[in-house]
């Protein structure tokens, strides 16, 4: 093509584009709209996709997960292993380097600086040569290869610090030992499950290694020539020579190696480092985000076509005088690209402008950097190339195929391709009924969740880190907390209330015969814990004094007092009457069952309720927690402060409050929904957009008939009515295709909660309501003002 | 230079059909100045557009100088369009969004013919129609006459043999109207092209050598 001709083709373009003004903006802006969604929701997705695929070694990376289950009863897959594990894989053939890992959390302290860190980790000294994490000073091979060591981020050297030269400083940890800092590491990307701000070194715990408390993550890198089954087959027989020959039938327990990058979204394993992301999810969004450029594209369509009457003339005027339909076909192209590079301009802006509200609302920390620049880039120019490409080659054709002679006679005052555009509009609209749906089922059930009684009130209950204080200590504590104003009860527990995580197991229950064994979710419990968590009796009496005293004795002295819930009666073929007084023995712990509690939820309710045993001991507390009066809180918490800080002066004071760590259990959720329910949103809007300008345009044609209309008598509501009801159709033509579909993925999605809102009529209802009234306002805005306008005028441009 | 023998245009209008022209014999020499005559309705325009090949027929044979046009292909006939015939409409047909002088080199572009002959050929063209001081401006800044001096600027900067004209003075007052037909008869006489033009005007048809009066798609005799 010869370059005066494209001259000639962005000249005519761009004068279009200016006179147009509307058009221009909608188009733009619908498009800008649709490539910025698909940026911010491509980084996400990259983000997730990309999860610990960065290491050098990522192929070769393994972690060890547990499995082990009784006979008869499900298998429980477990992150963490016992710390003998590793050191006695570290001498396979097929094993290249090992490192256990063990999240702790730790105080830090420098000089004043005294805070706690969620993200402290414990691990061996193979660590920085197994993962890629960069390491700005201190060599990998040696950062962790002592005692007392610590490696930490860019960001907490310069938060503790002020400055990243810190190799050879030290830090007080758990206000005890001074750790050498032996290295600074780049901060930790997104996109791995070991999100650590410190690394100290796995032999500064000095503990030893044992085979009975599975609390350690351990990972491998292959050796070269080594495979998994290879890997597996000798683990096997390292587990027969630790039981000592083969498992007794049906009893599973095994070590299986899991890659490294399938652990964000694959992984059975529970207990992780972090939360898994959900792979549906992520499928989820991969539809959004093409949906929402596609109809982006879709209305550019459109509205190119639409406003094929506009340009006719054009056209005709052009193939007179001689121009080919190819020629035309590339002025068109021009034009489009045109639109779509100041889009792509826009888009990018406005990506990079919302990307901190998007990190915010999808709680990522998602960057534009060196993990994923040059990938970003090739996307952009995909992403121009595609839009340009759809966008564009249809209209383009489109216009360039009108026969001259009927422009120039004028027959070609109706809008053509009529068919295709109404079909990429109900398109349009059934993705944005489908997506209406999804957000309010979604919505629903987290309402579900959220106000679904548990069986255990949750609520303004006050939550304080139990770890550092001595469990001796624990009843003194109490009693100065209760006797602050607005602490009504106080109790402690294991773990959080909401999310019980105690794997135990039954050896011995009274009436089963002998060798019975039952796998059983556990928790040790502080006194009054039942009282605090509202948790109802069917039967039996609340713990007193003198219970907890049989568990202060010596250990091979203590008796213990179960507490089972409903499901677990049932499981065991008693009745909660019959329960009562009959003995267990649970890990070595034996003892009466002295009450039997209803059900409530201690786990997601993706899953169903299980047996679970409520016992008091008081060896170690996780979770302090504090049922306060719930008014005026603000003095209740700062009372509850000074206590701490007289008990354990030191240890930062941080709190938080149950119901947020019930919330945390639905993150994905949260998450998802949040990002559907915003993305659904401009689906709508760019929708709209495309809508609106397609009612232009339709009550541009149709301002002759509408003065003649309107000259014979007709009313302004039923031009309106006339000019809306072709809108309508196609309308509740999506919403036919939309709902069947919806209401097939929203199904599935809510069948994977064992507890579940009912899909009812009414959401699809709701749906279609909101489809209808947005379509009528977008599109009796035109009709209202084609409908008002003065007859005499349209008719006399004729 | 134009021979049309047994035309027929209908077209399909529900079950039967519209006919439009019926069995057209007509022939027209090289240099004549003809007139299409005949009231709405009768055929003419569809007429020009068939001599324009801007419209086939449905039946009879087109030789445009002694070749079959119905038998060429799309790319010859675009060579035809383009090299021998220059249209004149009614409503001017400029682009709106061209300036007068782009409007002009349109033709030109789509010839492929260079940069620098294409200025000096819009700039005679510009200067023989006295427009050279308005150049720069958009239809829409300029009357209706003033228009359709461009209109034809336009349709003899391709140095066309014929020109099609379909009711050139139909939305022009009478002295722009004058101008206009003396300009038709200029360049008929001088350039020696061949102008056909369809109108409604008595006055107009004076300016050919010969009339065709059209009605109800037969030539009346």
């Amino acid at each position: 093509m010869e370059s005066h001709m494209w001259q000639n083709y962005l000249k005519t373009a761009a004068r279009n584009l200016v006179k147009r003004k509307l058009y221009t903006a909608i188009n733009i802006s619908g498009l800008a709209v649709g490539i910025a969604s698909f940026i911010l929701l491509a980084l996400y997705l990259q983000n997730e996709w990309t999860y610990d695929k960065f290491h050098e070694h990522a192929a070769q990376l393994y972690r060890i997960r547990m499995d082990y289950g009784e006979k008869d009863q499900p298998v429980a897959h477990v992150a963490m292993n016992p710390s003998a594990l590793g050191p006695a894989m570290k001498d396979f053939p097929e094993v290249k380097a090992m490192t256990r890992v063990y999240p702790q959390g730790a105080t830090v302290k420098n000089g004043d600086k005294v805070m706690n860190e969620k993200r402290f980790i414990y691990a061996d000294a193979a660590f920085f040569q197994m993962f890629s994490f960069p390491l700005l000073s201190g060599n990998a091979a040696t950062v962790l290869s002592g005692p007392d060591m610590v490696v930490l981020t860019a960001g907490m050297a310069k938060k503790y610090f002020g400055t990243t030269d810190v190799v050879g400083k030290t830090i007080k940890i758990n206000n005890d030992k001074d750790f050498l800092i032996t290295g600074v590491a780049a901060d930790v990307p997104s996109n791995t499950h070991l999100k650590f701000q410190f690394v100290a070194s796995y032999a500064s715990m000095g503990k030893k290694d044992n085979w009975n408390a599975p609390n350690y993550y351990t990972y491998v890198q292959l050796a070269d020539n080594a495979t998994i089954p290879g890997l597996h087959n000798r683990i096997k027989s390292l587990i027969r020579d630790q039981i000592g020959g083969a498992a007794p039938a049906g009893v599973t327990f095994d070590f299986v190696p899991e890659p490294v990058t399938g652990i964000h979204l694959s992984s059975i394993a529970s207990h992780s480092t972090e939360a898994g992301g959900d792979i549906h999810y992520n499928y989820i969004l991969t539809i959004v985000a093409i949906l929402l450029l596609l109809i982006a594209c879709i209305n550019f369509m459109n509205l190119a076509t639409a406003r094929s009457s506009d340009r006719s003339r054009e056209i005709g005027v052009r193939k007179a005088l001689g121009a080919q339909r190819g020629q035309l076909f590339w002025q068109f192209i021009a034009e489009s690209t045109l639109i779509t590079f100041a889009a792509m301009v826009t888009g990018i802006a406005l990506a990079l402008i919302l990307l901190p509200a998007f990190n915010n609302l999808a709680n990522t920390n998602l960057e534009v950097g060196r993990y994923n620049g040059y990938r970003l880039g090739i996307l952009l120019i995909g992403i121009f190339l595609c839009t340009t490409f759809f966008a564009a080659t249809y209209p383009a054709l489109f216009l360039s195929g009108f026969r001259p002679v009927q422009v120039l006679k004028g027959a070609l005052n109706k809008t053509t391709g009529g068919g295709i555009r109404k079909t990429l509009v109900v398109f349009q609209f059934a993705a944005s009924v489908f997506f209406i749906i999804c957000t309010l089922v979604v919505g629903r059930q987290l309402f579900y969740i959220q106000h679904k009684k548990l069986g255990l009130d949750r609520s303004q209950v006050l939550v304080l880190d139990g770890e550092k204080l001595n469990p001796k200590k624990l009843e003194d504590f109490k009693s100065k907390l209760l006797q602050q104003s607005g602490v009504q009860l106080v109790s402690a527990s294991y773990d959080s209330p909401v999310a019980v995580g105690g794997g135990y197991g039954l050896s011995y229950v009274e009436g089963k015969p002998a060798g019975y064994n039952m796998n059983i979710t556990a928790i040790p419990v502080e006194k009054d814990y039942i009282k605090t968590m509202g948790i109802t009796l069917a039967s039996g009496e609340d713990l007193t004094g003198a219970d907890i005293q049989d568990v202060l004795k010596e250990d091979d002295k203590r008796v213990y007092h179960f507490y089972l819930n409903e499901t677990a009666v049932k499981h065991l073929g008693w009745t909660a009457e019959t329960a009562i007084g009959k003995r267990l023995s649970m890990n070595g712990r034996t003892g009466p069952v002295k009450g039997v509690m209803k059900d409530f939820h201690f786990a997601s309710m993706k899953s169903k309720i299980e047996p679970i045993i409520v016992f008091p001991e008081y060896d170690w507390f996780g979770e302090i927690l504090i049922k306060t009066s719930g008014n005026n809180e603000q003095p209740v918490i700062a009372g509850v402060e000074k206590i701490w800080k007289d008990y354990l002066p030191g240890v930062p004071f941080e709190y938080h409050f149950l119901n947020e760590e019930f919330d945390g259990l639905y993150k994905a959720e949260y998450r998802t929904s949040a990002i559907l329910s915003t993305f659904s949103t401009v689906i709508i809007l760019v929708s709209c957009l495309g809508l609106l300008g397609l009612a232009t345009f339709t009550a541009q044609q149709r301002t002759k008939e509408i003065g003649i209309r309107k000259i014979m008598g007709a009313s302004v509501s039923s031009v309106v009515a006339l000019l809306s009801k072709d809108f309508m159709k196609l309308v509740i033509l999506s919403l036919c295709i939309a709902s069947p579909l919806a209401w097939y993925a929203m199904h599935y999605w809510l069948e994977g909660f064992a507890y579940h809102a009912v899909l009812s009529i009414w959401i699809f209802l709701a749906a279609g309501a909101i489809a209808i009234f947005i379509a009528l306002l977008t599109v009796s805005l035109q009709s209202v003002k084609a409908a008002l306008m003065n007859p005499i005028k349209s008719l006399r441009s004729e | 230079m134009i021979q049309l023998q047994k035309i027929s245009k209908h077209y399909p209008v529900g079950f039967g059909k519209n006919d439009i022209l019926k069995d057209i014999d007509l022939t027209i020499n090289e240099g004549e100045f003809v007139s299409i005559m005949g009231p709405s309705g009768s055929g003419k325009s569809t007429l020009l557009h068939i001599m324009g090949l801007l419209e086939e027929p449905s039946e009879g044979q087109y030789l445009f100088e002694g070749e079959r046009v119905d038998k060429m292909n799309e790319k010859k006939r675009t060579q035809l369009h383009r090299g021998s015939i220059g249209f004149v409409f009614q409503a001017y047909h400029l682009i709106d969004e061209l300036t007068v002088y782009e409007n002009i080199e349109t033709p030109l572009l789509y010839k492929n013919i260079p940069s620098s002959e294409r200025k000096s050929r819009v700039a005679d063209v510009l200067d023989r129609f006295n427009m050279v001081a308005k150049k720069d401006l958009f239809p829409s800044q300029l009357s209706g006459g003033q228009q359709q001096l461009v209109g034809i600027a336009r349709a003899i900067i391709g140095e066309p043999r014929v020109i099609l004209a379909d009711e050139p003075t139909g939305n022009l007052h009478s002295d722009q109207a004058k101008i206009i037909m003396q300009l038709f008869k200029h360049l008929n006489e001088q350039d020696k092209i061949t102008i056909i033009q369809v109108t409604h005007s008595d006055v107009n048809a004076t300016y050919g050598n010969r009339v065709i009066q059209i009605r109800d798609g037969h030539i009346q005799p």
